[in-house]
């Protein structure tokens, strides 16, 4: 999947950002590339390959159950495998070793009080993602109930993170809660 | 959901790099009564296969480290007892370039992820009758 924009920093500096919006991964080895979101209870990893230096990010929300539809814990979590699965993906093909990977992870805000805990759900699948593949996760800023923004310089493993008082961009599921998943397609 | 016994007996080895994603496929399979078997990459499955009966099915993954998922088939198809051995790709790949490498490879079928266990039993039935 592709970022919604790429724009220069300013005019004078070489970096230049690119927008990491809900649903999407993006890798690259351009020290010149700045990664940037805006998380409320939506959850991006930033993973890096400090020996090959290569990183990327994603943006996650798991799919939640809406009014008169199911969506159980397995089905939550094969979507947000996924969107793991890419990011490692894009990390591997660029030629990145799985061994050397280490994540950053960030949001997961609950941001409406009176609510399910949507954020600490996808905090706990992240985190527990990194556990079970295995991925050393050098730093966490999750939970709480504000927004944030992010920017990762990707190939050089340069993480910020700022609490904003932004309005969040709506983080509506970008997977059709209808669609449960794939079926096969038969070659013989 | 329902068991089915005739899939009681079958044995499924499960091909991927991703611990999460062989717990998720462990747990959807046994659900369906298959024993399952995993391996991490192509390498894995075939020192596992080298030194057990061959099971009944095989669904493995593309991207994987040491050798992938067209490697693993392509290793497969020229020995004989594994010639005709189900072989099912559950990838993020959904390009046609790499369904054509797969199906030239040997490849029964090819499903993107995330899958649907229901569809993913349903095409398991279909291969393993």
């Amino acid at each position: 999947m592709q970022p919604v924009s790429a724009n220069r920093v300013d005019g004078i500096s070489r970096e230049y950002r690119i927008n990491i919006v809900q649903g999407t991964t993006y890798v690259t080895d351009n020290p010149e590339a700045v990664l940037t979101t805006v998380l409320g209870s939506c959850v991006a990893c930033c993973l890096f390959d400090p020996i090959k230096r290569i990183g990327g990010m994603n943006h996650f929300l798991l799919p939640e159950p809406g009014v008169g539809m199911a969506c159980d814990s397995a089905e939550a979590e094969r979507y947000g495998l996924l969107a793991m699965e890419l990011l490692i993906n894009g990390m591997l093909k660029q030629g990145a070793m799985r061994g050397d990977m280490r994540a950053h992870l960030y949001g997961g805000a609950n941001m409406h009080s009176g609510m399910q805990a949507i954020g600490s759900n996808n905090a706990a699948f992240a985190r527990k993602f990194l556990k079970d593949d295995g991925i050393a996760l050098s730093h966490a800023h999750l939970g709480g109930t504000s927004a944030r923004r992010i920017d990762f310089r990707a190939a050089l493993g340069q993480a910020r993170c700022r609490v904003v008082m932004d309005k969040v961009p709506t983080e509506t599921n970008r997977v059709a809660p209808a669609a449960k998943g794939n079926g096969a397609e038969f070659f013989r | 959901m329902s068991w089915d016994d005739k899939a009681m007996a079958k044995t499924i080895l499960t091909v991927d790099d991703s611990p999460s994603m062989r717990m998720l496929l462990r747990s959807a399979l046994t659900e369906h009564g298959y024993a399952v078997h995993e391996a991490e990459d192509g390498v894995a499955a075939l020192e596992w296969l080298a030194s057990n009966p061959q099971p009944n099915l095989m669904i493995t993954d593309i991207n994987m480290p040491r050798m992938d998922g067209f490697g693993l088939i392509e290793a497969l198809r020229i020995k004989d007892q594994h010639r005709d051995m189900p072989i099912l790709v559950l990838t993020t790949e959904s390009s046609d370039q790499k369904k054509a490498r797969a199906r030239e490879a040997g490849a029964t079928g090819w499903i993107v992820k995330p899958f649907d266990p229901e569809k993913l039993a349903s095409a398991i039935r279909r291969v393993t009758h």
